[in-house]
């Protein structure tokens, strides 16, 4: 890690996965938006390949305080439409960069992969601690991704992504003739659709805690890093 | 319509073989892989990598799946508009559509009317398939109509400048349909779901099936049907109703 001018500060973020990662941020907030602007329209899950309204549901949204009138009068969906995919294609692209990149100059073995000592209990139950005691890394420790931030990012990046495309494209009318394994391999239509919205609510769990890491660790210095890609270091209390 | 006139196209050169191979051979042109107008900035490239995407992935013109026919829902929802206001249609409708007939166009050989007993001379086709709204909502049906490229077939065949169906309803809608969907086997016009006529709710008395495309596209209550060359003179010029008011023409997804 090349330390620049003073010995405290770093350079953290690649531009790849900073540019990558802003990319990221619009997309999700525009996907999130979009989705959530057609689900109004639409505010029931179901499982198998049919639902309609008046079928079955495993989910209404009027069971949550928001009738069905009241929730389509606030959603919009051909607005939804029209960004979902745009933003789905841009995400699509950024994320394959980002991967591609990411394998190419080794950035996911070796600094996201989990160590082998890393993966110790005593090491986990350490890390769980210093999560839970709001404790954010000093020194060494603050140079390198933790091991559940690597958990995280690395299923973010290599589970829920993946997932949100496939069970999203196996929404898709055509893919009834391109692909109908691909939708009875989620269960149904209806049954995609679902897990596609589920999969939603773990990104956007992801989400909420990712920011309230970057706030416990220092908001201003972790957005710095991922704007200009130069971290401060912080010291160690005691050696 | 050739769009490369400086070159021999493979579609020109064979469009010679044979009365229909003008709408066959369609399968074989670049312009399948974008809508009839291609929308501004960023959304027209998102459009685009949607439809060619896909119609990349289609381009055996696969079946969609079949179901069997214990799989049929129940009840299958009428929705949408149920009950056009035209008076045409009412009056119609209080006759059993003894009445109706429909009108295919534009360029064909031979343009011709087919009333509902004309429809069913044609050889059948039925098909039992999952319709998918673009609203969220699916459900399983099954089918019985004549494959429209059969019936452009009964009207004389299209002409070689032929590049879009364009349907018109008794509630209003139009939509056009490029050759890659109307040469695909299971587009049909349907008369009979579940074994029996086809009910008003669903379109009575026949319905578009484009089983590639999201429901709206399956269009009720037909009127006529038009071949054109272009969709510049329909509606506000973009191939169809939804289009017209800034949907994506392709609806494949």
């Amino acid at each position: 890690m090349a330390l620049k001018k003073s010995e405290n500060w770093m350079y953290r973020h690649s531009y790849n996965v900073r540019i990558c990662h802003w990319i990221n941020v619009i997309c999700f907030t525009y996907l999130l938006l979009s989705g959530i602007m057609m689900f109004l329209q639409f505010p029931e899950l179901y499982w198998g390949n049919v639902g309609y309204r008046g079928y079955e549901a495993i989910f209404k949204l009027s069971n949550w305080g928001l009738t069905w009138e009241e929730a389509d009068a606030l959603g919009n969906r051909q607005w939804g439409r029209n960004y979902h995919f745009l933003f789905a294609w841009i995400f699509l692209f950024n994320n394959l960069i980002y991967v591609g990149w990411n394998l190419r100059n080794r950035h996911f073995s070796k600094r996201m992969w989990p160590q082998r000592g890393e993966l110790h209990k005593d090491n986990l139950k350490e890390e769980l601690n210093q999560h839970l005691h709001l404790r954010a890394a000093k020194g060494d420790a603050a140079t390198k991704y933790n091991v559940f931030q690597k958990f995280s990012y690395l299923i973010v990046i290599f589970v829920l992504f993946p997932f949100m495309v496939i069970s999203g494209v196996a929404q898709m009318p055509a893919f009834t003739a391109i692909s109908p394994e691909l939708i009875d391999l989620f269960g149904g239509r209806q049954s995609a659709r679902t897990l596609h919205t589920i999969s939603t609510l773990l990104l956007v769990l992801f989400v909420v805690v990712h920011v309230f890491e970057v706030f416990v660790a220092g908001a201003v210095n972790h957005i710095w890093a991922m704007i200009t890609g130069k971290y401060y270091l912080p010291t160690k209390e005691k050696t | 319509m050739n769009k490369k006139t400086g070159t021999l196209s493979r579609r020109k050169f064979i469009a010679g073989a044979g009365a229909m191979s003008g709408i066959l051979l369609t399968g074989c042109d670049t312009d399948i892989y974008t809508p009839p107008e291609i929308r501004s900035g960023l959304m027209g490239v998102s459009d685009v990598l949607t439809m060619a995407s896909q119609r990349l992935l289609m381009s055996g013109q696969g079946l969609v799946k079949e179901f069997e026919t214990s799989e049929i829902t129940k009840d299958f929802p009428a929705w949408g508009r149920t009950n056009p206001e035209d008076d045409n249609y009412q009056q119609m409708a209080s006759t059993g559509f003894t009445d109706w007939s429909l009108s295919v166009g534009g360029l064909v050989n031979r343009p011709t009317s087919f009333s509902l007993q004309d429809l069913k001379r044609l050889p059948p086709r039925t098909q039992t398939t999952m319709h998918i709204c673009e609203q969220g909502w699916s459900a399983i049906a099954q089918w019985t109509g004549v494959s429209l490229t059969t019936l452009l077939e009964a009207a004389g065949s299209v002409k070689q400048e032929a590049r879009y169906v364009v349907i018109d309803t008794y509630d209003g809608w139009y939509d056009a349909y490029d050759m890659f969907d109307v040469v695909h086997p299971q587009t049909i016009l349907a008369y009979g779901m579940n074994g029996k006529d086809l009910p008003q709710g669903n379109g009575a008395p026949v319905r578009l099936r484009v089983e590639r495309h999201c429901g709206y596209r399956n269009l009720k209550f037909l009127k006529s049907v038009q071949v054109v060359a272009s969709v510049k003179d329909i509606g506000l010029g973009k191939g169809g109703l939804l289009s017209d008011y800034n949907w994506h023409w392709y609806a494949g997804a």
